[in-house]
């Protein structure tokens, strides 16, 4: 019982930063922005939810369950190395291709 | 025009929704597709006959072994094709760049420890995918082209000239040809020994134990043969394409 609100807990945070991303994806003003919502709120939504699945995977703690919280512990692990290295990739490749930063005045012209 | 095209994706969309009533249940045991003696006979024998868990690994190389085999060779096929259309020998010309703003000699730090933390993981996960094909989900082809990803990583991380070193442009070649080599001897060797092409349970002759492992095994040896060809296509593909087919200067 408990186990299962902590999992339903991480999860709906998870989903919460979820959305976070997204929201950020498609509101930020610039590249580099962007890329930050999207890399923080993929990594931490993931890290979030998948823990979330393991605890509710150790309900019933048989070895085989077990095993699986361990399969999930290596792809969270996975995914905590590369999700930001692949966001921290993208924006060098940004900022060595000479992509211009957002600037506060230059949002009047644009009109966003 | 634009409403021509809207008529006709709303009837094509109508008729594909009258016909997908015609299709049999998810999971119907009356549906043709389980109701023959075939697929029974694959169910129930699979295990018998080639000890293999994992039927779909035992129809793919050992029951319908010549629609596998050509399979790779369309996937050989596709990529000599590529490399024919693509591929450019002549001056080099260097790439369009802009004045970099950073110091972009020096290999990144993050980047390139990352890439020496993953690449050996991933191409051990590949090989466990290629050998595990038996029990679980994978075989040759998956494990193919999570080791092809490898080397692409590889050549995405730092440039396409250190990734040739490990696997140049022949070395590749070669490797391909090989994949379907190993996977048509497997065929050719059964014939030798007088029974039908790719009838792995004569290899008996040449692997250790009974018909069945022998069986067992060459499966096993098929699979490295996809592999093969499947990883070297994967990373031709990817270098002629990210180099306009200099082969020179990747992405």
């Amino acid at each position: 019982m408990i186990l299962n609100t902590l999992s339903i807990f991480l999860i709906s945070i998870g989903i919460v930063f979820f959305i976070g991303g997204a929201v950020g994806v498609l509101r930020f003003p610039d590249f580099y922005t962007r890329m930050h919502a999207a890399g923080k709120g993929d990594t931490c939504s993931m890290l979030l939810i998948l823990t979330g699945l393991s605890v509710f995977q150790l309900n019933d703690p048989t070895l085989a369950n077990f095993l699986v919280v361990g399969k999930i512990f290596f792809i969270t692990l996975f995914i905590m190395i590369t999700s930001p290295t692949s966001t921290h990739a993208l924006i060098k490749a940004g900022f060595e291709e000479g992509i211009k930063m957002w600037k506060r005045d230059e949002t009047k012209e644009d009109g966003e | 025009m634009k409403i021509l095209g809207i008529i006709t994706v709303i009837i094509t969309g109508f008729l594909l929704l009258q016909a997908e009533r015609d299709f049999p249940d998810w999971g119907d045991a009356a549906s043709p597709a389980s109701d023959n003696r075939l697929s029974q006979h694959y169910i129930t024998e699979t295990i018998n006959e080639t000890r293999v868990s994992n039927m779909v690994t035992a129809v793919l190389a050992d029951y319908r072994g010549y629609d596998t085999m050509f399979e790779t060779v369309v996937i050989f096929t596709a990529g000599i094709a590529i490399i024919g259309i693509l591929r450019v020998y002549g001056p080099s010309t260097k790439l369009e760049h802009p004045e970099p703003t950073l110091d972009t000699e020096k290999p990144d730090l993050i980047i390139e420890t990352t890439c020496r933390l993953l690449i050996p993981i991933i191409q051990l996960f590949a090989l466990y995918v290629i050998a595990h094909g038996h029990y679980s989900p994978g075989g040759g082809f998956q494990g193919g082209v999570i080791f092809g990803a490898a080397f692409i990583l590889l050549a995405l991380a730092r440039d396409l000239q250190t990734a040739q070193k490990w696997v140049p442009e022949n070395r590749v070649l070669n490797l391909a040809a090989i994949g379907i080599f190993i996977y048509a001897g497997h065929g050719v060797l059964s014939l030798i020994f007088g029974e039908n092409f790719l009838d792995y349970s004569i290899l008996t002759k040449v692997l250790p134990g009974d018909a069945i492992d022998a069986r067992y095994h060459s499966m096993l040896g098929v699979e490295i043969g996809v592999a093969f060809t499947v990883t070297a296509i994967m990373f031709s593909i990817y270098s002629n394409l990210a180099s306009n087919g200099k082969m020179e200067e990747g992405i």
